[in-house]
């Protein structure tokens, strides 16, 4: 019997994927990557802006946003991925597993101790890129960098939902690991690619366009973290340009902000119901 | 008059896709009993072992003290599980790992049946120990909470002769002590000779025979006999 005061299993279980995250080696690296990629790309963003004899942090944030779309995707897929069909092919599923508790709480744990992991990594990365950029920031530039934050965080998010998902679902580690690496590929490069090759020959309409941002979260996330820096430029592209057009600025915002939440919870509804009719 | 049933396993079947996991298993165990679980490789003792304790999905039904092992997690407070082989993270400690499982559990994890330098220290990195020693810190998790029905998979695999003394030591005292049920799956029955009640001998999925080791000792004169599904209160 539990007792009454017991910390929930879900919690347990996110205390336990954050701690063994962060100590993974391969984590650590990419954390150590990812805080040094931020620091060289708004130093080389600095250095544009004297050369410009501008100021303000706009370029540097801008060129943030497609490191912080990108390796954090990359990086909670993985994690994602690995998570449940790792822990499986080890036995610690089963052993966990045979514990007290619903397997959906393995699933929502997994998924919670993994993303605390990813923002603490990525933490670290901005707080180094903050530091610097804290020298030139003007008071009109912290929602960009706000934006730009919360956008990278919800993408990390929605990669490691979308990884705990496939962990479920999938056979083995390598499966899983496999398929993220596929969908990642797919999602920040295959779309847009496969648009450019297609534009000529097909037509979007407006229900096209937006259907071709709202099933990538990737590029909700882009859209999302330039609106702070860049709202009126053209670096939010023709698929932000259409969105800032139809819903307007607090409107994308939402639309955006609702797209990743979905991106979020469909895939861990999706780990809940997969995980309780896997055997271990 | 018969021992009331603590465990009892009815209709139990899995079909994978390759055949039959197991095969209308049926089986009642009295509190307070260790059964060996023998069989050839691949006759099914795992598996049977990860149906009881739900990690599989399978046919039939599984009561504990009269209650049916299902989704709720509840019942499942009464049952310590060790698989044949587990890999826990390297970079983690002893007692983080049981702090963890005893978490999970609301158990207190100072509270082990197990004797003083079974499991080793605290502190120590999972990834600093032997194949034997990790064995014996998946053993100790088996045992957080004072399950009462132990299905333990091939659980002295890995452990030395003395790891071994310790604890068929420790599972005799949980029976006489505490009424603990175990169910100790071995590829070689005959070592659980003078430590188990009864023997299950499984084949192909099958349950070919139940003995009452109280009468006889030999656990290995048991003979495969096929379409039955014996009831162990029959034999007892």
């Amino acid at each position: 019997m539990r007792a009454a005061t017991a910390p929930s299993p879900t919690r347990v279980i996110a205390s336990w994927e954050y701690r063994n995250a962060v100590r993974a080696r391969w984590v650590l690296t990419m954390a150590a990557v990812f805080g040094l990629l931020c620091v060289a790309v708004t130093l080389l963003a600095f250095r544009t802006v004297r050369e410009l004899g501008l100021t303000g942090i706009g370029p540097a944030s801008a060129t943030l946003v497609n490191l912080g779309v990108l390796l954090p995707s990359l990086m909670g897929l993985l994690l994602g991925a690995g998570s449940l069909a790792g822990s499986r092919e080890q036995g610690m599923l089963a052993m966990i597993c045979a514990q007290p508790l619903r397997r959906s709480q393995v699933a929502t744990g997994a998924f919670l101790g993994l993303t605390g992991s990813l923002w603490t990594t990525l933490g670290i990365g901005f707080g180094c890129a903050m530091l610097i950029m804290a020298g030139v920031a003007r008071g009109s530039d912290v929602p960009a960098l706000v934006t730009l934050i919360g956008a990278t965080l919800g993408v990390a998010a929605t990669s490691v939902a979308v990884g705990v998902a496939i962990s479920a679902l999938v056979g083995s580690r390598v499966q899983a690991i496999s398929f993220a690496v596929g969908l990642w590929i797919v999602l920040s490069l295959g779309v847009d690619l496969a648009l450019a090759a297609l534009a000529p020959s097909i037509h979007l309409g407006p229900a096209g366009l937006l259907g071709a941002i709202l099933l990538n979260p990737l590029e909700a996330g882009r859209i999302l973290a330039l609106l702070g820096t860049n709202f009126q430029g053209t670096a939010l592209g023709p698929f932000g340009a259409y969105l800032i057009a139809t819903f307007g600025k607090v409107g994308t915002v939402a639309l955006l902000v609702g797209d990743l939440a979905a991106w979020t919870a469909a895939p861990l509804l999706v780990a809940r119901w997969a995980l309780p009719r896997r055997d271990l | 008059m018969p021992e009331a049933a603590f465990l009892e396993v009815i209709g139990l079947t899995k079909v994978y896709r390759g055949g039959w996991g197991l095969h209308d298993v049926n089986l009642t165990l009295p509190r307070g009993t260790i059964a060996a679980l023998g069989g050839p490789n691949g006759s099914g003792k795992s598996t049977f072992l990860r149906c009881v304790a739900g990690l599989a999905r399978s046919e039939g039904d599984v009561r504990l003290d009269g209650e049916l092992l299902g989704r709720t997690p509840g019942p499942r407070a009464a049952i310590g599980y060790l698989p044949q082989s587990v890999a826990m993270p390297e970079a983690s400690t002893i007692g983080e790992v049981l702090d963890f499982f005893a978490a999970l559990r609301g158990a207190d994890r100072r509270d082990l049946p197990l004797p003083d330098g079974f499991v080793r220290a605290d502190e120590d990195r999972i990834g600093e120990l032997s194949g034997g020693q990790r064995h014996r810190v998946a053993l100790a998790v088996a045992l957080l909470g004072h399950p009462k029905l132990l299905l333990l998979d091939e659980p002295v695999a890995n452990l030395d002769e003395e790891g071994r003394t310790a604890f068929w030591r420790m599972l005799r005292k949980l029976r006489d002590d505490e009424g603990v049920t175990s169910v100790v799956s071995s590829p070689s029955p005959s070592e659980l000779r003078g430590v188990a009640d009864r023997a299950i001998h499984l084949d192909d999925g099958r349950l070919h025979r139940v003995e009452d080791l109280t009468e006889s000792a030999d656990v290995t004169d048991i003979a495969p006999h096929p379409d039955t599904n014996a009831d162990l209160e029959a034999c007892s």
